[in-house]
Order: structure tokens, then C-alpha cells, then sequence
């Protein structure tokens, strides 16, 4: 099937221009659908219980009424529209609370895609760099024991800027697998401050946050070389039940690195929704033209009415091996489309937290796990 | 936080307190006027006064928030630790004559005493808990260390040096310590220092503490328990009625709260169509509840989406109005609900009770019974062999009634020793 639309959303030149891009989305939205529907049964028969034929989407508020997928339906089940040898990138969640990982594949189109996404989006937020940098990478080290997806993204976000080294803080070694090792990480900063290289951190925010007030209760102030940015991502999850506000962990960057809040940069996605969201400077995550956001009601699956919190569901049709085209978090957020001070039009989307009390575990809770052992 | 001899100090005073734990815990054996169970039980009397006069609001009411649990519940629930219920509970659990027990013979006495020194091993599931488990080892007159459980926020140091304040003599008897289960060098020198560990949680939990003890020191556990309803199809309306009112109540959330219940049938048909009888008395007793948390019910929205998704695999028969869910199935296992009102009903003959729940045996605790007056008892002489301790009417089996023992046992007595004296 000749993929038209999908590839004109992604060659957009404006990665956040939601209005001109709806009715294309909504073009490579059905011919993503129609993809699934005739390559992946199982899509087929919750498509056809849910009497929703995919030639009918017509309009965005068709995308209301697609069927979407629970992130746990991808838990229990294998949902692939290629034949599996087929697909360079196999992918897993990092673990849940039940111990299931989605499995996601992705085709050589969905790789080409994601990679253009990046591309633009980098462009557009000035990520892109041509000095080496350091990474100190607050995640695991990539080895063949784990297929952790935010493994695949820490490693493809070091060729942003070119690497002089990559320093890990979730190492692992033969006799013990996977183990933390923030004193490591603290040696890398201190090093790293007396360098010339600029630094680039990646990875969940409880880490860089713990080691960062550790390290300000030691009296440590560094100054990082110019060009340096902290990148998170993976989660506020324990920053809730902390209560710590963004803004204490942005003046924290700035009291221990010498970073300034500017150059904090946060991103935002998921293996069952491989788009990259980005904060704008204002922290704010503009839904990008790439994906649609649906708030909806718990009770009625129907959308919140504009600025009330619900379910978040995320729509994108770059995927062609795994059919992830409408996909239901278990986060609940608000989608705001009061306007950001930066100046983009399109809404932004605030993630309030995770449904129930301590269920789902996320990346960032697997990784947690591993801190309280 | 460290609570040590009634002063609260930073984590990183540990090392230094750890060094002094185990002289200053023989020096209260050695020299100290041993602890009476009158002076706990005044000292527990005046701070639940406290709780009445909603000294400790701000503390309790974000907690029972959380936990979904009623204000009224809780205050209802005061009582329990007063001065009449505290000394009922000693006398029920170490029995009237424990100041005072007969002797073996003109010669040999006997005498209740504390082990000595407790250790206490807290969950981290309910809050106060904790600071409850140290109430009971005091109350048995013993010496307590408690290791918080990971992710305490600090209730249970605050009740248990309210105490203190209120009777200053308590403090040589609670030493509180913030180490993470990780420690596990730590934890051996309490469990050393201690006479019984005691274990809430889970079964790692205990294993947990099975690794660390000598043989010369005891284990008491105390593990998470489920309960559940019992239903013969001729079970009256206002038996449903009360279990209903029950789940709604508790959510799911405590031991003995029910996730479900079994129906003594063989068929699918019979047990869909209790199924929906039932449903259609919890919609309505569940209008009177307090509404379902926005977090909780958007979960269960979620699961029992996905669970429509599989419907076609699983043969499940879902229940969905606002916000509970009744579901029935084809198997007779026992298992925890989705939690908040989303709960299970499943078949279970009464010639199958001993083979399904006894596999379970130390994970039951309560089933709440809805049958005909004429067959209660019938159903009664099978469960107490089932591995059940608790049996009650279905909106009963949350209730506290003082004395009552704990998931069968009585912890007083599991706490103090009988020594006998040669004159």
C-alpha cells in the first residue's frame, strides 16, 4: 500500500503547525488504519466488534470514534502488521508492575520516519550540535541483556552532538546485571567541570534530580564548559509523590552545574507512542503535527470538554509494524489550548500522573526499583 | 527520622545511635523499673483523646483521603485504643489472671513477662501501621525497634513520640530507625539484639527475615491475608444488600475487605444470573458511598476496557455502571480484584471449598457468608476447615471488635512468655 499521506505529514517543514497539517493527518491516519485492519488480525477483529470500518475516517472527529488500545492490551499481546523478520527494531517497555513489557516492532518506514521527526524537531529547538560533547547518560548501558526502549532512545540521542565519551549510570556487569552507581556519575561531573568539553545529561529525572541534591548537600558547585545541556525524560513520576516543583529542579541544574534553565530540555514519549515531544522553553510540550491528543472522560471514553483532565490518548500513524495509531496511556493529563508564551499555537499537553494509586509501573519506576534496592 | 529515647534526629545520627542501641536496650532490662501494662494503656487512652479532639487531623485526614477511608469510620474506630478496649484486649489475649496465674505447685510459680526486645519489620501499605505494631509490643511490656518501612512519611515517629510525651517512662522502650531493607548488616544487629522479629508484609518480606535471624531469634509473621463473600443462590436480598454496602465501604483495600465472591454453583448460567442480581443491588447501595477516586476509576476503566478486548479469549461476562463492575468467569481461583469497587464473582461449589482454598491456607483471612438462615451453620462447619480464621455476615467483615485476635492468633501472647519460679 502506497503510504502518501504518512510520508507528507513527516516531511513537514512545520513540526508544529497542527491546523494545516489536520486534514493530511487525517488522510495518513485512515491509510494507517486501512494498513492494519488488512495486515494484523487481531486489529482486524477489535475493529470489526467495534463495528468501525477504517474507510470511514473522513475528519478528525472521526478519530474519536476509532477503537483505541489500552498501553496493557500491548502487555499481553503481540500486535504485529509485518512479518517480524522484517523489522530491524524490536522494542520493549521497561517492565511493569506485573512484570509484561509491550512489545513494539518497527519497519524500516517506521525507523525513517521517526527519523526525520527528529530531525525536525531538533532542528527547531536548536538541539543539533557539531561540537563533541560528554554524555553522562542517567540509564542503562546498552548491552544485549535488555531491550529497554529508553535504552534505544538514550543511546540514538547521543548522536545528536558527536560523542567524546559516554559515561553510564545504570552499568552492568557480569556478576551482579543491572546496578546503580550514582558516585560514579558524581566522579564524571566533578571530571567533566574541569573540562573544556561541554556536557550533555540524559535520562530520568528522579536520577539527575537525587544525585543533583546529594550533591548540593556536599557543598559541590561545579561550572560546566559553555554549550552544556541537561536533557530528561522518562518521567516526573516520583516527582509527584516528592511534591518537587520543575522549577526547584531547573535551580538546582543552575546551583550545582552552572547550567542554566534554558538549556534544561525535557522530552516526552513512549514505546506504545514513539513520538517525540519536546518542552518549549516555557516547558511546555506542544503536541507535535506528527501526533493528535485526545482527553477523554474515564467514565464515557468521550472527549473532556477543552482544559479538563481525563485519559490521555495518543494518535499517530508513523507506525507500520506495530499498530499504534490510537493508543490509551495510563496517564492522566490536561491538554491545554490557552497559548504558550513561545509563541506556538499548538496546545500543549500537561501530564498530571499515572492512574491508581502505585500500579503501572513505568520506565521511571523500574528504575526506581532499582535505586530502593 | 530517627526516633531514639524519645528524641527525633536526623538519619545521619544512625551510625552513632547503632553503636549505643544494644547498651542502652540491656541497661532498661537490667536497671530499668520494668514497663507496667497500665501505663501503656493510659498513655494509649490519653493520646486517642487527642485523636478525638482532632489534635492530629492534619496529620490523619490526607491519609484516610488516600485510602478512600470515611472520617466517621476512623473516629468510630477511636475507641479501640482507650483505656476500657486496651485492657479488654489484655485480659481476652493474656487472660484475667495474667498479673496473677495460678502456680504449678507449692513450689514453682509462674509469671507472664515480655520477651524482652521486639523488632519490628513494618509494611509500608498502611500508614500508622507501624507505630500500631510497636503499641502491641509495648503493650506486652516489651522493649520495640522498629525499622520503617521504605517510603514512610513520618506518621508513625509522630504518634509514637506523641506517646512518649504523654508517658516519658516509654521512652527506653521505642527505638525507631529509618534503614533501608538494603542494610541488611543493620538489620542483622537489631535481629540480634531482639528476642522476635516481627514481620508484616509480604511473603519476600518474610523470607527476608528468614535470612537474616539466627536460630536463637523468632519470627512472627503477620502477611497480607485476602478475604472474600460466600454466596448459596438462596441467599436473601439484604444479606447482598450488606455485602455490597461492605465493598463499597472498603474499596477492596484492607485484608479483610472482599475482592469477590464465590457462589456455590456449577453453573455458568445460575452464577451470570447471581451475577446480576447482585450488580443491580450494588449500583444502587452504591449511590449512598462516597464517589470512587478520579485515579482509581480511570484505572479500572482502562482494565475493564482491556478486558472487553479479550473477552473473545477469556469468556468473561462484564458488569460496567458508574464506575463499579461486577465480572464473572469460568474459573473457581481465588485473586485479587481491580480494586475500588471492580470486583469478581466466580463459582465455587461447596464440595470444592476445601480443595480450592486450602492451597491458600496462610493468606485467608475473612469470608463473609450470605445463605439462608436455615444453611448458615451448614457453611460455617466447612470453612473453619478451609484455612479461614474469620467468618462473618457480609457487611461485617471490616468490623473491629476488641479482643478479637489477629488473622487467628493472639499477638499478646505471641509476645510474652510464661516463666516459672522455684520458690
Amino acid at each position: 500500500m502506497k503510504r502518501k499521506y504518512v510520508r507528507k505529514l513527516f516531511n513537514t517543514r512545520k513540526p508544529y503547525d497542527l491546523e494545516k497539517s489536520n486534514d493530511v493527518f487525517c488522510q495518513a491516519m485512515r491509510e494507517n488504519a486501512m494498513h492494519h485492519y488488512k495486515q494484523c488480525p487481531d486489529y482486524k477483529r477489535i475493529l470489526d466488534e467495534a463495528n468501525f470500518d477504517p474507510k470511514s475516517i473522513a475528519c478528525m472527529d472521526d478519530l474519536i470514534n476509532l477503537p483505541f488500545l489500552p498501553t496493557l492490551y500491548f502487555k499481553h499481546h503481540e500486535l504485529f502488521s509485518k512479518p517480524l523478520w522484517k523489522m530491524p527494531i524490536k522494542a520493549t517497555s521497561s517492565g511493569t508492575s506485573s512484570g509484561f513489557k509491550s512489545k513494539i516492532a518497527m519497519s524500516i518506514g517506521d525507523l525513517w520516519r521517526g527519523f526525520k521527526m527528529i530531525k525536525r524537531i531538533f532542528s527547531y529547538h536548536k538541539l543539533w550540535s557539531i561540537r563533541p560533547v560528554t554524555y553522562l547518560i542517567f540509564g542503562y548501558q546498552p548491552t544485549k541483556h535488555s531491550e529497554a526502549g529508553i535504552m534505544k532512545t538514550a543511546y540514538g540521542f547521543t548522536y545528536v552532538a558527536p560523542a567524546k565519551k559516554r559515561v553510564y549510570a545504570i552499568r552492568w556487569s557480569k556478576e551482579n546485571g543491572y546496578q546503580v552507581d550514582l558516585d560514579y556519575m558524581k566522579a564524571a561531573f566533578i571530571k567533566a567541570s574541569q573540562q573544556r568539553t561541554p556536557i550533555r545529561t540524559i535520562g530520568f529525572p528522579a536520577y539527575t534530580y537525587f544525585l543533583l541534591k546529594e550533591m548540593k548537600a556536599e557543598g559541590i558547585k561545579l561550572q560546566m564548559a559553555k554549550g552544556s545541556k541537561v536533557t530528561i525524560g522518562g518521567g516526573w513520576k516520583q516527582f509527584y509523590a516528592e511534591k518537587v516543583d520543575k522549577n526547584e529542579f531547573y535551580q538546582l541544574v543552575h546551583e550545582v552545574l552552572g547550567i542554566e534553565e534554558k538549556n534544561c530540555v525535557e522530552f516526552f514519549g513512549a514505546v506504545e507512542h514513539p513520538i517525540l515531544y519536546t518542552d518549549c522553553d516555557y516547558h511546555h510540550f506542544h503536541v507535535p503535527a506528527y501526533a493528535r491528543v485526545i482527553i477523554r472522560d474515564p467514565d464515557t471514553f468521550k472527549p473532556v470538554p477543552k482544559g479538563q483532565m481525563g485519559l490521555i490518548n495518543l494518535l499517530t500513524p508513523m507506525m507500520e509494524g506495530t499498530p499504534l495509531l490510537s493508543v490509551m496511556t495510563d496517564d492522566l493529563g490536561v491538554l491545554h489550548y490557552e497559548g504558550c508564551e513561545c509563541g506556538e499555537l499548538s496546545p500543549w499537553l500537561e501530564i498530571i500522573g499515572r492512574v491508581g494509586i502505585k500500579d503501572i509501573t513505568t520506565c521511571a519506576q523500574g528504575a526506581d526499583d532499582l535505586l530502593s534496592k | 527520622m530517627i526516633l531514639y529515647q524519645g528524641e527525633i534526629l536526623d538519619n545521619h545520627y544512625q551510625k552513632e545511635k547503632l553503636g549505643t542501641l544494644r547498651e542502652d536496650c540491656y541497661k532498661t532490662l537490667q536497671v530499668g523499673d520494668s514497663l507496667k501494662v497500665q501505663e501503656v494503656i493510659l498513655a494509649c487512652d490519653k493520646l486517642a483523646q487527642k485523636f478525638k479532639n482532632g489534635d492530629f487531623d492534619e496529620l490523619i485526614i490526607p491519609l484516610l483521603e488516600e485510602f478512600d477511608i470515611p472520617y466517621e469510620f476512623f473516629i468510630s474506630n477511636i475507641p479501640m485504643f482507650e483505656e476500657e478496649a486496651l485492657n479488654r484486649k489484655v485480659e481476652i489475649e493474656l487472660g484475667k489472671d495474667y498479673l496473677d496465674l495460678e502456680p504449678l505447685n507449692d513450689q514453682n510459680s509462674r509469671e507472664v513477662h515480655p520477651l524482652g526486645i521486639l523488632f519490628h519489620i513494618a509494611a509500608g501499605n498502611v500508614d500508622a501501621l507501624p507505630a500500631y505494631s510497636v503499641i502491641e509490643g509495648l503493650l506486652a511490656g516489651n522493649i520495640n525497634i522498629l525499622k520503617l518501612p521504605s517510603g514512610d512519611r513520618g506518621v508513625s515517629v509522630q504518634l509514637l513520640s506523641e506517646l512518649i510525651k504523654i508517658e516519658p517512662k516509654l521512652s527506653s522502650y521505642i527505638y525507631v530507625f529509618d534503614v533501608p531493607s538494603t542494610e541488611l548488616d543493620t538489620l542483622k544487629i537489631f535481629a540480634e539484639i531482639s528476642d522476635a522479629i516481627i514481620v508484616w508484609g509480604g511473603d519476600v518480606a518474610v523470607k527476608a527475615a528468614r535470612s537474616m535471624t539466627s536460630v536463637t531469634t523468632k519470627i512472627i509473621e503477620w502477611g497480607h491475608k485476602l478475604s472474600f463473600g460466600y454466596a448459596s443462590l438462596d441467599a436473601p436480598d439484604e444479606e447482598l444488600v450488606g455485602m455490597a454496602h461492605h465493598m463499597a465501604m472498603t474499596n477492596q483495600v484492607l485484608c479483610s475487605s472482599a475482592q469477590g465472591i464465590f457462589v456455590d454453583t456449577e453453573s455458568r448460567v445460575e452464577l451470570d444470573k447471581f451475577a446480576d442480581r447482585f450488580f443491580n443491588i450494588f449500583v444502587g447501595v452504591n449511590k449512598s458511598h462516597k464517589p470512587i477516586p478520579f485515579v482509581m476509576k480511570s484505572k479500572n476503566a482502562l482494565e475493564l476496557y482491556n478486558e472487553k478486548l479479550e473477552q473473545h479469549l477469556t469468556h468473561k461476562h462484564i458488569w460496567q455502571q458508574d464506575g463499579i463492575s461486577v465480572i464473572t468467569s469460568d474459573d473457581s481461583k481465588l485473586e485479587l480484584s481491580m480494586l475500588f469497587r471492580s470486583i469478581w464473582i466466580k463459582m465455587l461449589p461447596k464440595k470444592q471449598i476445601i480443595k480450592e482454598l486450602r492451597p491458600h491456607k496462610n493468606h485467608l483471612q475473612t469470608v463473609g457468608l450470605m445463605t439462608s438462615k436455615e444453611t448458615y451453620q451448614e457453611y460455617v462447619d466447612i470453612f473453619v476447615k478451609s484455612g479461614i480464621t474469620r467468618i462473618t455476615k457480609g457487611e461485617d467483615m471490616s468490623r473491629m471488635i476488641i479482643g478479637e485476635s489477629h488473622d487467628g492468633i493472639y499477638p499478646l501472647k505471641l509476645y510474652t512468655k510464661i516463666i516459672e519460679i522455684e520458690k
